[in-house]
């Protein structure tokens, strides 16, 4: 985004002299890409990358349920949601429909961390509240970005396996797909602590998508290759699922293995009486994301950046989320309970 | 064509442009449908602005349409386009700030482009083996030559590139309307007329002295600079690299053609048929946004309008033969 087109949609919004000077003082209290021209009831826009996965689904509801909530107050009357079917280009030509559409809020799960970036430029010169949430886009022209930290997520993980396996031992290593920052990060914060643990070995390395089937099958050719294996280090828990489906197939011992609160892992992690460790990506980041832009679109100041904690589950507290398993899909995830309080206390926290 | 004596030309050019047309009657008249109801839902389309936008989504997925249209008239396929346009995104975005400068980064996509194609074409051509296999076998190497390059989205592309090629000017609609034209120019060439005549009859045109397997191969190549453009263009729109961006292209591209009625067998389509096709999908897409339809029925009604663009040719050809 050039300075001069910058420069043009601005003076395009400012009626007069007066206006844009008032909104150049407003500038520094309200939060990124907010002009203070948008009123209530706003229309929310999601771009969302993918809505089949399970996943995506209950991100959705918690968006949907936030949503209604916020239409209860009279902060918003509409929700505009769509699916790029997983093409980063698609994603931004509905993102740049949005723009046309004059939506006040676009809430965003980026296909590509680098791919969406100008037309989010386009969209923040505009006075579109942009709440990026998720799969986050390399770019500083948001409202706000909200995620757990990638990084930690891999270096945990590798740290709880290094300490479960006495510092020695035979690995495999399950990845995302290649290429998505996400996998990518996770994987990356993971490489510290095996560096630091010469004794544990690496013996190969997967790159599926997050799905169950995917991870079964490739981790099932791991097998046949490796007849012993100590440790598995899982970044994503649907491959935490299959890799468990694969080793049970083969009749092999189970190992310590780390993963996510997909409730098909937890409900083997319990069959099977591992001892694991895994994580969330909270799906309420969806329905927080939502509040997020309200709030940004009333004024407030929100930070640019809102790290959302991540919780462990160990042997200890399991059971706490298995109690809950029935209130969600047979292959969704069951994420810790939400609400307006807790997300103003996130919103709040420095 | 020109080639040819005028008389001849006269006689023969908009005859068999006619004949071509009618089977595409349909489709135009679908893809103006469309666009008509997208003005309507948004007339924010008929500024430049509200032009160049949409021309800017529209422009990849019509190159790669270009690019797989090309292949498909010489009655090959290509598998790799996807995996091709993700590599020119990266080479681009690795190159153009570095000391090769954008003059330097373009020759590099291009060439790349050519280089892999003609490649691509030599071992499926030369060797008789099957496209399908030899396109899907590449795409697998493009594509991890691409995360080689770019192991995770990054890079960049100098800003006022970026504003030049996707900003606020209709400078998308100009390129298409450029490759549309040099490949007007192309047809004219000795290679590019021995193209329908390899894909239709490539025994007979062998007899005819037509260079068949050159042909084939130039397609190739031409396929292959097509789908680095696509992406170079692409990195310009992002303003950076993304090693798996283009893989969606392989399929849509292949969606395009057929709806744009190239055949699968060679020598049969046009290539404006394939550029409306593009359009069609492209423009669908922002219809049914500004329909308010929500992500299931989109799917639902994505299936449902391929189907009718195809069927409607075929169902007013009967139309008419039983009158």
């Amino acid at each position: 985004m050039s300075k001069s087109s910058v420069k043009a949609a601005v003076s395009a919004l400012c009626l007069g002299l007066f206006t844009c000077m008032g909104f150049v003082s407003e500038a520094d209290a309200a939060a990124k890409c907010i002009k203070g021209d948008r009123k209530a009831p706003y229309t929310l826009g999601w771009a969302n990358i993918y809505s089949v996965p399970t996943w995506m689904k209950q991100t959705e509801g918690t968006i949907a349920a936030e949503v209604e909530e916020l239409k209860k107050q009279g902060l918003v009357d509409k929700l505009v949601i769509t699916d790029a079917q997983g093409d980063a280009n698609v994603q931004i030509q509905q993102i740049q429909s949005m723009i046309d559409a004059d939506v006040d809020a676009i809430l965003l799960i980026a296909g590509s961390s680098t791919a969406p970036a100008r037309v989010i430029a386009d969209a923040c010169a505009k006075g579109i509240a942009i709440i990026n949430f998720d799969s986050l886009v390399d770019t500083d022209q948001v409202t706000a970005k909200i995620n757990t930290d990638s990084n930690e997520w891999g270096d945990t993980a590798a740290k709880w396996l290094i300490n479960e396996l006495g510092g020695k031992g035979k690995i495999l290593v399950l990845n995302g797909p290649a290429g998505i920052s996400v996998s990518d990060d996770r994987r990356k914060g993971a490489n510290a602590a095996l560096a630091a643990n010469p004794g544990i070995e690496i013996l190969a390395e997967t790159n599926t998508a997050y799905n169950v089937a995917p991870a079964q099958e490739a981790v099932t050719s791991l097998l046949f290759a490796h007849p012993e294996i100590d440790g598995i280090l899982s970044l994503g828990g649907a491959l935490s699922a299959g890799a468990i489906l694969a080793m049970d197939k083969q009749g092999r011992p189970m190992v310590p293995i780390t993963g996510e609160n997909a409730r098909q892992f937890l409900e083997l992690w319990k069959d099977k009486s591992l001892k694991s460790w895994a994580t969330m990506q909270p799906n309420w980041l969806g329905g927080f994301a939502a509040y997020t832009a309200v709030q940004a679109l009333e004024g407030k100041d929100v930070p640019a950046f809102v790290k959302v904690p991540l919780p462990v589950i160990d042997n200890s507290n399991i059971d706490g989320y298995l109690a809950r398993a029935k209130d969600f899909p047979a292959d969704g995830y069951i994420f810790s309970p939400y609400d307006e309080k807790l997300f103003g206390e996130l919103l709040a926290a420095k | 064509m020109s080639n040819l004596a005028p008389t001849h030309e006269d006689r023969l050019y908009w005859p068999v442009q006619r004949q071509r047309n009618r089977s595409l009657y349909g489709l135009f008249v679908v893809v103006a449908a469309f666009v008509a109801l997208y003005a309507y839902l948004f007339p924010g389309l008929l500024s430049v602005a509200g032009i160049s936008k949409f021309a800017q989504s529209w422009l990849p997925l019509a190159l790669v349409s270009m690019a797989q249209a090309i292949l498909m008239l010489t009655g090959g396929i290509s598998l790799a386009i996807g995996a091709t346009v993700s590599l020119g995104a990266v080479i681009a975005a690795t190159t153009m700030m570095g000391p090769l400068g954008v003059p330097g980064g373009i020759a590099a996509v291009a060439f790349s482009g050519l280089g892999i194609g003609a490649l691509c074409g030599v071992i499926a051509i030369r060797l008789r083996l099957p496209a399908i296999i030899v396109t899907l076998a590449a795409s697998f190497i493009i594509a991890g030559l691409a995360l080689l390059i770019l192991p995770r989205p990054g890079g960049a592309i100098p800003g006022w590139f970026s504003d030049l090629l996707a900003g606020n000017t209709p400078a998308a609609l100009i390129l298409l309307i450029l490759a549309a034209l040099l490949w007007k120019l192309y047809l004219a060439t000795p290679l590019g007329l021995s193209l329908y005549a390899a894909g239709e009859n490539p025994v007979g045109a062998y007899r005819a002295g037509v260079p068949v397997d050159t042909a084939r191969i130039a397609a190739y190549a031409l396929s292959g600079l097509l789908s680095t453009l696509a992406g170079l263009f692409i990195a310009a729109q992002t303003g950076s690299g993304d090693p798996v961006i283009g893989n969606a292209f392989t399929l849509n591209s292949i969606a395009a053609a057929v709806l744009g009625g190239v055949g699968f067998l060679g020598g049969r389509g046009t290539m404006r048929g394939a550029i409306a096709g593009s359009l069609l999908l492209s423009v669908m897409i922002n219809v049914m946004f500004f329909l308010g339809f929500p992500p299931v029925a989109q799917y639902v009604a994505q299936g449902l309008i391929i189907i009718g663009a195809v069927a409607l040719p075929e169902i007013t050809r009967r139309f008419r033969r039983a009158r």
